[in-house]
């Protein structure tokens, strides 16, 4: 908790900075957050060039609005609303559009784009290798097919590790229906993934 | 009393009891059910393997990609007009004013009347009030700091252990040594990929150093990024017949999950078809025979070895 609050001091101070057109305190919050913003958006939209534009338009969209921000929630959680909102309407435009899949047919057979990014984990087995490269391309098959707002909920208490309560805040809905849409979520994935696991 | 959980009615909750999101009560019916149902631990367990699995998927952005985000925002606010001032409210002018910041404008004479009546105010009602000269130049010093270290002291009190970090900015030449000790600190900073990318590619210039290699046969086997291992390689190709750095890329040969990368490393250690000694020849058959004799799934890579094998006229397999 201490520790928190000596994290918040200081933030807060960047934020009065940058309200008063300090550029250089915007930009260390910028820093401060834009990896976790990136990762997010890439996680979610699983297109380098999406998530590019969402965090472009997140962070100006934050920079314009700074001063109308008046520390009655974390920055975190105004700068994750910016963030989620927007991701949210990326999914729900390609879900209607049923554009850029993240999956394409190349000559050597269907090809992930996520694949051309490198990973960065070990493993040594290839029996495990091959297995666990099967399981993956069915879990993103699964969060492919979730709807936009189980995917957003999964997505924060799963990678980003935000408690159900903050979810809600981040969404703007209660505890409850957060903890719902994560239940369907993981429904969902253990129907699908049950003969693996 | 609330009743006990039947397995279906457990198993629903495996989920949230992973995610530590049970209130205490519901958490306590689960770990009882539990422990008389051993469908359900197996149940549990099985969870606890897809939970493990969806950590596979999850994409971290590569330095590039974070990078050229960074420098076309900033671009942008560049262009950007200044944004529009936060218009404060009475109190927070009125903390302003207090705090004495410019922004109060004409309330800051008010502001600092205040502050020495609510100071000789304190005074006359805390008369032990006995703050360290430290803590109170800590509190106000601007930059990041964190509380390392709470500990209870004497009367009630605390000591609080404080890091703490102000931006300064230094600038010299890459063999200036007090840079050359910044950089090569950097590039080993495990909380930014995109800053350890973009020092790589600076020590890249002065790979001729010994300090400068070491670090960079560190990052190229040790990163946790591709990005910046595949920088670090780049690095050390003028190098390749240097025998410590032909250690580090048989290690990335061996061991890097990236196939680029392990493509890379036997161009380096071929030569690129220059002549190479009977010795390390001797050290790349078994290093190249040893990938075939594993039999892993990356099949450009293992065809490249066996192209290579051929060309020495060495056997794929060992005896």
């Amino acid at each position: 908790m201490a520790l928190k609050a000596g994290l918040q001091m200081d933030e807060t101070a960047l934020i009065r900075a940058a309200q008063d057109g300090d550029h250089a305190a915007f930009e260390q919050l910028v820093r401060a957050y834009d990896q976790s913003v990136l990762r997010l958006a890439m996680n979610l939209l699983r297109s380098p060039e999406d998530a590019h534009d969402v965090y472009q338009e997140a962070f100006l969209r934050v920079y314009r609005n700074l001063h109308s921000f008046r520390f009655d929630c974390s920055f975190h959680t105004w700068l994750y609303r910016i963030v989620t909102n927007l991701c949210l309407d990326h999914m729900r435009k390609r879900k209607v559009r049923k554009e850029e899949p993240t999956v394409l047919a190349t000559a050597e057979g269907p090809m992930d784009r996520m694949d051309a990014v490198p990973e960065d984990r070990v493993d040594g087995d290839p029996q495990r290798h091959l297995f666990s490269g099967q399981v993956r391309q069915r879990i993103k098959a699964v969060l492919g097919q979730l709807t936009p707002r189980e995917r957003m909920v999964f997505e924060l208490r799963h990678y980003q590790g935000l408690r159900l309560r903050k979810i809600g805040e981040v969404l703007g809905t209660t505890e409850e229906a957060a903890k719902n849409c994560l239940f369907r979520a993981t429904q969902k994935m253990r129907a699908a993934l049950g003969d693996f696991v | 009393m609330k009743q006990d959980l039947n397995c279906a009615a457990a198993r629903e909750r495996f989920a949230l009891l992973l995610y530590g999101e049970l209130g205490f009560d519901e958490e306590e019916r689960v770990e009882s059910h539990l422990d008389g149902c051993a469908e359900c631990r197996a149940g549990l367990a099985r969870e606890k393997a897809m939970h493990a699995a969806f950590d596979n998927v999850e994409v971290a952005p590569s330095p590039a990609l974070l990078r050229e985000c960074r420098e076309d925002l900033f671009a942008l606010l560049a262009d950007e007009a200044a944004p529009a001032p936060a218009r404060a409210g009475w109190w927070e002018k009125f903390v302003d004013a207090l705090t004495l910041r410019p922004s109060a404008g004409l309330l800051r004479p008010a502001g600092a009347l205040t502050l020495v009546a609510l100071g000789f105010a304190a005074a006359r009602m805390i008369p032990t009030a006995n703050l360290s000269p430290q803590f109170g130049a800590a509190s106000m010093t601007p930059g990041a700091s964190r509380v390392r270290y709470v500990e209870p002291a004497a009367n009630g009190r605390v000591q609080i252990v404080l890091d703490e970090t102000r931006q300064r900015i230094v600038s010299g030449g890459l063999d200036d040594q007090q840079i050359r000790g910044l950089l090569l600190a950097a590039a080993k900073d495990p909380s930014d990929p995109g800053l350890r990318a973009e020092t790589v590619e600076i020590l890249n210039t002065r790979a001729q150093s010994a300090d400068v290699r070491d670090a960079l046969m560190f990052a190229v086997q040790h990163d946790a990024n591709a990005g910046v291992r595949m920088r670090a390689l780049e690095g050390l190709k003028p190098f390749a017949a240097q025998p410590e750095v032909r250690t580090a890329l048989t290690q990335v040969l061996l061991s890097d999950a990236n196939p680029g990368l392990r493509t890379q490393a036997i161009d380096l250690l071929t030569g690129g078809g220059q002549q190479i000694n009977r010795e390390v020849d001797r050290q790349l058959i078994g290093t190249l025979q040893e990938l075939m004799l594993r039999g892993e799934q990356l099949g450009y890579v293992r065809e490249r070895c066996r192209r290579v094998l051929e060309s020495m006229n060495a056997s794929a397999e060992t005896y």
